[in-house]
């Protein structure tokens, strides 16, 4: 296809989200192609949380539309879009605080294998290979048999990270990753982030705070403003834009 | 069992337990001898015991299937229902006015009263589910004294508060022993089921859910319709311990619908521990023997109840067999037993 929204794995026009009289997110147009680290970035309430809870469909869109691979996905509920291929890292610790880590990502594992209604046979167990296998690519082998609520901070986003992975996403959404890691935590995260681009050819969309791992790892940036978007582009086109620099970065040296 | 990691212990633990393949180390052999050996001496009591404990035992191990069943809402789906005694009533029902309206053989009506319990559990749960915790709780404790209402109040199908009486029982139930054996045999089938649910695939779903819904949604589960499985499953469960409880009672009458009747097995629950799989059992047969001698010596046995429910969520929040249980792990571990903390609820 000579089409070019060709690679356009996910695409957001006009999309509006109002609380009440706050509009939170106003008319963003959004192309992440396939395969490439895309961050948004903005300064605290630009709306990006607001922007990835439509993406995931824990929120409906007030207008816009939302499309993964071409599918409509905007005001589908959490599950479904979660099935279709888009999986979800909280910005909040979001784990399962009594499973032990290998539960939980063999529970992760349950769930894309469909096999979530079976009450009579020891599926979950057989999947310990395959969970043991996501604990390895996040680091986490050591940590199987903890409970999850024991694990360290930066653990317990790793630990996240893998529950993502467990649905085979296409598109994985990480809404902070490295928000109060330390500097090697932090080191540890990017190269994960990196490492499932590259070798699993897993896009990514990543919001983030800290600049130094925005423009270090992502391909394209979208920076977001009080709900719209400001700029949006490769990496280092973002960097040298002169809007950016004052509104956003100037406003956080 | 759960909070009982310091931080620095974790770190400690991490080396050993890696080496251990976590619960699949425990011998699955080993683990049946107590239950076995516990079945057994329960077979050997048939033969030994009087009448008259032999019924009371009848009652009990219906309570047991009772507690247990609605302990796969409270234990493992997290879920707070004080309406279980609708189910419990209607399988008590199914048994007493199959006979009454239609003259269904005791046979038929006892293998069919766990599927009317489930029938019924759908349009209930599918109203409850739609609340959240206190809201869930509240309603389905309407439901209850809904449930008592209607069989107090049409008398033309139920009798109303007199309760259905009649030989409806075969009599081959109705003699101590046999009775005892049969029920006992039901117990266990239906303990080993729900034992089986609760330790698999779904089961581990709804221990996910019961932590964290939200993550759970995200990542491709339908929380309401697997909250609403677990919902008729125990359903199914309490309508069979009503009908159980039939064979001890011989009649069906409103109370075994009401919100009390309902309040029992969370009771139970409590006292045992949720979190154990035998802890709402254990808890059942504390619950009712202390209520049988109690109501020898005090009239108030409720305010005895209170009480000694407000000490256990005081002093053991894990119920007495999870306090058990944590105390025999609490001993010197070596390598080998840190892998157990982490393994299924038990």
């Amino acid at each position: 296809m000579s089409d070019p929204t060709a690679g356009v794995l996910l695409r957001a026009q006009g999309l509006i989200r109002d609380f009440g009289g706050f509009r939170a997110v106003d008319g963003v147009d959004l192309e992440v192609r396939s395969g490439t680290i895309h961050s948004i970035i903005g300064p605290n309430g630009a709306g990006k949380t607001t922007l990835f809870r439509l993406l995931t469909g824990i929120l409906r869109p007030t207008a816009g539309t939302l499309e993964l691979d071409g599918r409509s996905i905007g005001g589908k509920p959490p599950h479904v879009i979660a099935r279709l291929g888009l999986a979800q890292a909280f910005q909040t610790t979001n784990i399962f605080p009594r499973l032990s880590v290998l539960e939980s990502v063999s529970a992760a594992l349950v769930s894309r294998h469909r096999r979530t209604g079976d009450m009579a046979t020891w599926f979950h167990r057989r999947l310990e290979i395959e969970a043991r296998e996501m604990l390895e690519t996040v680091g986490l082998s050591d940590a199987a048999d903890l409970e999850s609520q024991t694990l360290s901070h930066g653990d317990q986003r790793a630990l996240e990270v893998a529950l993502a992975l467990a649905m085979n996403p296409r598109l994985l959404l990480l809404d902070e990753p490295t928000a109060g890691m330390s500097p090697f935590e932090t080191r540890r995260m990017v190269e994960l982030v990196h490492g499932l681009a590259r070798d699993n050819g897993l896009t990514v969309i990543l919001s983030e705070h800290d600049m130094e791992t925005v423009f270090g790892i992502s391909d394209r940036v979208t920076v977001m403003h009080q709900g719209q978007v400001l700029a949006d582009g490769p990496a280092a086109q973002v960097r040298a834009n002169d809007d950016v620099m004052a509104i956003y970065l100037g406003g956080h040296a | 069992m759960t909070n009982d990691i310091p931080g620095g212990a974790a770190v400690a633990e991490r080396t050993p337990t890696t080496t251990t393949t976590g619960h699949r180390g425990r011998r699955p052999l080993l683990r049946a001898i107590g239950p076995t050996a516990l079945v057994a001496l329960m077979v050997m009591l048939g033969f030994v015991l009087q009448a008259s404990p032999l019924l009371t035992l009848e009652e009990v191990l219906a309570l047991v299937v009772f507690a247990t069943a609605t302990n796969i809402l409270l234990g493992s789906a997290g879920l707070v229902s004080f309406g279980q005694a609708v189910f419990y009533g209607i399988g008590a029902y199914t048994v007493a006015l199959g006979w009454l309206h239609w003259h269904l053989s005791f046979w038929v009506t006892f293998f069919a009263a766990p599927f009317v319990g489930a029938l019924v559990a759908v349009p209930v749960g599918l109203v409850a589910l739609r609340a959240r915790r206190l809201y869930f709780a509240l309603s389905t404790l309407a439901f209850s004294e809904l449930a008592y209402q209607l069989a107090e109040s049409r008398y033309s199908f139920t009798q109303g508060a007199n309760g259905v009486f009649g030989p409806f029982v075969p009599t081959s139930l109705t003699n101590p022993v046999t009775g005892y054996l049969f029920v006992l045999a039901v117990t266990v089938a239906s303990l080993l089921l729900m034992w089986k649910i609760t330790h698999s695939p779904f089961g581990l779903v709804l221990r996910a859910i019961r932590e964290n819904r939200e993550r759970m949604q995200a990542l491709g589960v339908n929380v309401y319709r697997h909250q609403l499985v677990a919902f008729v499953v125990s359903g199914f469960f309490c309508s069979l311990a009503g009908a159980m409880f039939v064979i001890y009672s011989q009649s069906a009458y409103p109370e075994l619908l009401d919100w009390t009747m309902s309040g029992a097995p969370v009771f139970m629950a409590v006292i045992g521990g949720m979190g154990v799989f035998l802890g709402p059992a254990v808890g059942a047969f504390i619950y009712q023997f202390g209520h049988d001698e109690l109501v020898r010596y005090v009239d108030d046995w409720q305010l005895v109840l209170g009480a000694v429910l407000l000490l256990i969520v005081m002093f053991w929040p894990d119920g007495l067999l999870g306090a058990y249980m944590r105390a025999r792990r609490g001993r010197p571990r070596n390598a080998d037993e840190t892998a157990d903390r982490s393994a299924d609820d038990e």
